[in-house]
């Protein structure tokens, strides 16, 4: 089938035969593709979907849904936290990805790319939304003494705590609620970072930062996290 | 050994240096004698311990956050719109 005309209703009756062959094989190769999809090189399938997206084919779009859909709305879930705004961005980012295939430079991932999209459509969407509901990190933040020392001592070891005195659930909520009042750019670094598993030099590249920038914001985002858990206990952030 | 500490401090971080490497430590991306006096500070302070171990904690616990998984619904409603979005467009030249 060509790409570049029309689709028919038959088009659609022999797509839809063609689509199940293919997306069986996609669907196949997902499962051993998304968790390794950062440490390599673009599969040579992955290639030929690309020149076919730019072509404006369609069915390299819905192979490329198939085998990304799931980690990238899971991304914007976990910055948005909604199903609705998740939806929305995911909807965006393949739209963007069909129309703008042709700006998609060989030399990055596929999967960056997405991943850029995403996070970039989440951010917007978060800022807009989020006005002044942020807190101050400095009240979760450690504190020091002058020589360098710990600013209240003894500093507790609540780790064993907080499993004996949460339930898993209801310490993911607690989390939940600290990550919402992250820096929108602190939260997807955390995100990608400690959910998403990626390097440091991953979310630089996806978020368009520094490594030293994306270290600096984690750090403190993770601090303010912890932070949040020790007075929930009722222990002090230093 | 007691000469030993005379001439070679046990630690020559403070625990404010500590907390601003924990990150690249438990990276393992601190360079060799860098990690050495990280190691000998934890290994004289108590508080650096316990901090470092509610870090770890922090980080174990927001890595556990279930995984949203994509509703069957939202699926088909995305691919329908993009279905129905290239259509309009027409091809693509």
């Amino acid at each position: 089938m060509s790409p570049c005309r029309s689709i028919t209703d038959h088009d659609y009756a022999t797509v839809g035969l063609r689509a199940a062959a293919q997306l069986a094989t996609v669907s196949a190769l997902s499962n051993t593709t998304e968790p390794a999809m950062r440490k390599r090189n673009p599969a040579p399938h992955e290639t030929d979907l690309v020149e076919r997206l730019k072509a404006g084919d369609e069915l390299a779009l819905e192979a490329i849904f198939h085998l990304y859909s799931k980690r990238l709305y899971s991304v914007a879930h976990r910055i948005l936290g909604t199903v609705a705004d998740s939806e929305e961005v995911i909807q965006d980012v393949f739209w963007t990805a069909f129309r703008k295939a042709k700006s998609f430079q060989g030399t990055a991932q596929l999967s960056t790319w997405l991943y850029r999209l995403t996070v970039n459509a989440a951010l917007g969407k978060l800022r807009r939304s989020k006005k002044d509901k942020e807190v101050d990190y400095e009240e979760y933040l450690p504190k020091f003494q002058e020589d360098g020392h710990h600013l209240v001592r003894p500093v507790v070891d609540w780790s064993d705590t907080l499993d004996e005195k949460y339930a898993t659930r209801e310490v993911q909520q607690l989390l939940a609620e600290a990550l919402n009042q992250l820096k929108p750019v602190d939260k997807s670094i955390v995100v990608l970072s400690d959910l998403e598993g990626m390097s440091d030099k991953e979310i630089a590249v996806t978020l368009g930062l520094t490594v030293s920038a994306v270290k600096t914001r984690l750090h403190r985002a993770r601090l303010f996290l912890r932070g949040k858990l020790a007075a929930q206990l009722g222990y002090s952030a230093t | 050994m007691a000469a030993r500490r005379r001439t070679q401090p046990l630690t020559n971080k403070t625990c404010k240096q500590m907390t601003d490497l924990v990150l690249d430590y438990l990276n393992d991306k601190l360079a060799p004698t860098t990690k050495r006096d990280f190691q000998r500070h934890l290994r004289i302070c108590p508080d650096c311990v316990n901090f470092l171990n509610t870090y770890k904690k922090t980080v174990a616990v927001t890595g556990s956050v279930a995984i949203d998984e994509i509703p069957q619904t939202v699926r088909n409603n995305i691919l329908t719109f993009l279905r129905k979005r290239i259509h309009r467009l027409g091809p693509i030249r």
